[in-house]
């Protein structure tokens, strides 16, 4: 038997369901089509079943829901039963840290090959899954064997659409076990913005920022007009000038907005690997001979600290003129 | 766990990756990636789950021991050594031709039929690789091992058979625990690897890095090429992205007119 199922699981915080969850759903439906079966989305944690009124809006068959609160087990419990109900599912998570977490152990638990980042898939024959390796040098394409697979998709890749067509809620029984992991606590120490793996454009920070407060002020503006995130490069998060959370590039995140933004950042190959993707590349540098010259679509050479707040008020106008 | 003695056995699994800053080639016959040669090193992630190790070590003070753990051809041997040199006690190398061609599933069951024959309390491993990217093989291995996975952890405590992490979320922590034995993944945040020293240089060559062959393991299933679940079909390479438009500003208004009608060209505003 060949996979023919596809689940897609959702991530949500109180019920409020992450955007990539939402076109892991939508790209369901795209493959189960493709491959003549059904669509399950499955949901757990407190606020499961806020999350599924969202999901009723996207084109799933049976939204599978447990309100229990089992830090990573319930979520792979749930996953490994459902998988088995239908006998043969491609599961999509997001390729985010709790997405490949659930996806990694769902698929050491049930003995099944695991895709990281997929931006694409192929339906000919077994259906295979398409992603960038090595910092975006080669493009590979693996072939799920067998009856189960997991694909983590890259945010911001696959489009989300609200279709018509009410999925059946299926309330998931307790399985009765308690998690093996006690969570203590749970901070937020920032405001829960976009990540930047998500945001359909991110502007990032280098060396050049000289100092925190640009990431706060400047650079934060114009990402604010755009709709988009703050990015870093390693040098301004080993300065300590903005959070881990934001660094594009070898040691942090890769990113592939259709905008990208680079704002004193040399371009050293560690950060290229990171964002190489990015439909367009937008730079803005003192240094005409930056590396980055030679992969940016425009590189504008002046001053960051002149140029970034005169195009923030542009792009504020423009937007305004949309509107 | 052994509850009689307290000293605690760290295990830090490493990998073997192309230095981002070389050339790296794929052989066009096997499909597979080139990891012999000098351009290889160790995964920079693994740097901090080795520091981590070794910082909890010393701080428990208690003849706690870190072994270094790899799955890697014989060639890697340079690069276990460094692990050594920076303080590690032994290593423990699974190298067998085999075993070449491994998906994420295949390394989940040959690493984990390794770690289960060293009787380890901890397990630590880097987040991801720099060439797979995948950040999947430390929750593989924990559910393998059949033990708590405690991943993206930016501080590791080990008290009372328990070991607590700060996990890192996407716009903060949170704090988690279980008991030991338990498998943790660390993030670069956790700590600044050491250098080794030049005594530590010396030192690891004097180390045991005991080798184990696939037979070894006695794996009940196929893994390698023949077994992967998640199969190669194809490797291209993408269109290279050229140099673009290099423009000067006159001052920041220009810069940001410039920007704006690159933008309004390319259809973004
Ligand atoms: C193992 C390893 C992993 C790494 N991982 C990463 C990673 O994940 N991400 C990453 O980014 N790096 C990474 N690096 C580091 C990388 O090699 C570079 O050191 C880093 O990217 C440089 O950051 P930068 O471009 O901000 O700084 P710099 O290279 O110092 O560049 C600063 C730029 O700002 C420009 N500038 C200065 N002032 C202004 C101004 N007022 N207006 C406009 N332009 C200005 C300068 O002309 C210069 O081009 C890694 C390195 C190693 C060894
Ligand atoms: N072949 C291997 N041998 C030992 N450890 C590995 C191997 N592959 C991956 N790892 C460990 O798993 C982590 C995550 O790797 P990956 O899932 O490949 O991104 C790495 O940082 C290593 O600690």
């Amino acid at each position: 038997m060949a996979i023919q199922n596809v689940i897609a699981f959702v991530e949500h915080k109180h019920g409020a369901v992450r955007r990539v969850s939402l076109e892991a759903a939508t790209q369901a439906r795209a493959l189960a089509e493709r491959l003549g079966g059904k669509v399950h989305a499955v949901i757990v944690g407190p606020g499961a079943g806020s999350a599924a009124e969202t999901l009723k809006k996207y084109p799933v068959d049976q939204i599978h829901v447990s309100e229990e609160d089992r830090f990573l087990d319930g979520a792979v419990d749930a996953l490994e039963s459902v998988a088995k109900g239908a006998g043969n599912a491609l599961v999509l998570v997001g390729n985010t840290m709790l997405g490949r977490d659930i996806g990694a152990r769902f698929a050491a638990r049930i003995d099944c090959g695991v895709n990281a980042d997929v931006v694409d898939f192929t339906t000919d024959g077994a259906v295979a899954a398409i992603m960038p390796k090595l910092g975006g040098l080669v493009i590979t394409t693996c072939a799920f064997e067998g009856d189960f697979g997991v694909a983590a998709i890259r945010p911001n890749v696959f489009t989300a659409k609200e279709t018509s067509g009410a999925g059946e809620i299926v309330q998931l029984a307790s399985n009765g076990k308690a998690s093996t992991i006690t969570v203590e606590d749970e901070v937020e120490e920032a405001a829960a913005e976009l990540g930047v793996e998500e945001a359909s454009v991110v502007v990032s920070g280098g060396r050049g920022m000289g100092g925190p407060e640009p990431f706060t002020t400047i650079l934060h503006e114009l990402a604010e007009a755009f709709g988009g995130a703050v990015g870093a490069s390693r040098a301004a998060v080993d300065a300590g000038w903005v959070s881990h959370g934001h660094q594009v590039g070898q040691t942090g995140k890769t990113v592939s907005p259709p905008l990208y933004i680079a704002v004193g950042i040399s371009g050293a190959i560690q950060h290229k690997v990171g964002m190489r993707t990015s439909e367009t590349i937008v730079a803005i540098n003192k240094d005409a001979n930056a590396p980055i010259a030679d992969f940016a679509d425009l590189l504008v050479v002046g001053d960051a600290f002149a140029i970034v707040p005169a195009l923030t008020n542009l792009v504020r106008d423009a937007k305004a003129a949309h509107a | 766990m052994r509850p009689e003695v307290c000293a605690l056995k760290i295990l830090v699994t490493v990998k073997l990756v192309p230095d981002t800053n070389a050339d790296k080639r794929i052989d066009p016959a096997t499909k597979r990636l080139v990891r012999t040669g000098v351009e290889t090193v160790l995964n920079p992630f693994d740097e901090y789950a080795i520091e981590a190790a070794l910082q909890l070590k010393e701080k428990l003070n208690d003849g706690s021991t870190v072994t270094i753990v790899s799955m890697t051809p014989a060639s890697g041997k340079e690069i276990v050594r460094k692990a050594l040199a920076m303080g590690a006690d032994d290593a423990v190398m699974i190298s067998d031709d085999t075993l070449a061609g491994c998906d994420l599933w295949g390394t989940s069951v040959a690493l984990a039929a390794a770690i289960k024959q060293q009787n380890a309390d901890l397990v630590i491993a880097g987040t991801q690789s720099t060439d797979a990217i995948s950040g999947d093989l430390p929750g593989m291995l924990a559910e393998k091992l059949g033990i708590p996975g405690l991943t993206y952890a930016r501080t590791i405590e080990v008290a009372d058979g328990r070991v607590r992490v700060q996990r890192e979320t996407d716009n903060g922590y949170m704090t988690i625990s279980a008991p030991l034995p338990a498998l943790v993944s660390v993030t670069k945040s956790a700590n600044e690897p050491r250098y080794a020293s030049l005594k530590g240089i010396m030192g690891a060559k004097k180390k045991e890095i005991k080798q184990l062959a696939a037979a070894d393991l006695a794996l009940t299933v196929a893994v390698g090429t023949d077994g992967a679940k998640a199969k190669l079909i194809n490797l291209a390479t993408p269109p290279v992205r050229g140099k673009g438009r290099v423009v000067t500003a006159a001052d920041g208004d220009d810069g940001a007119k410039q920007i704006v009608d690159f933008l309004k060209e390319r259809k973004f505003l």
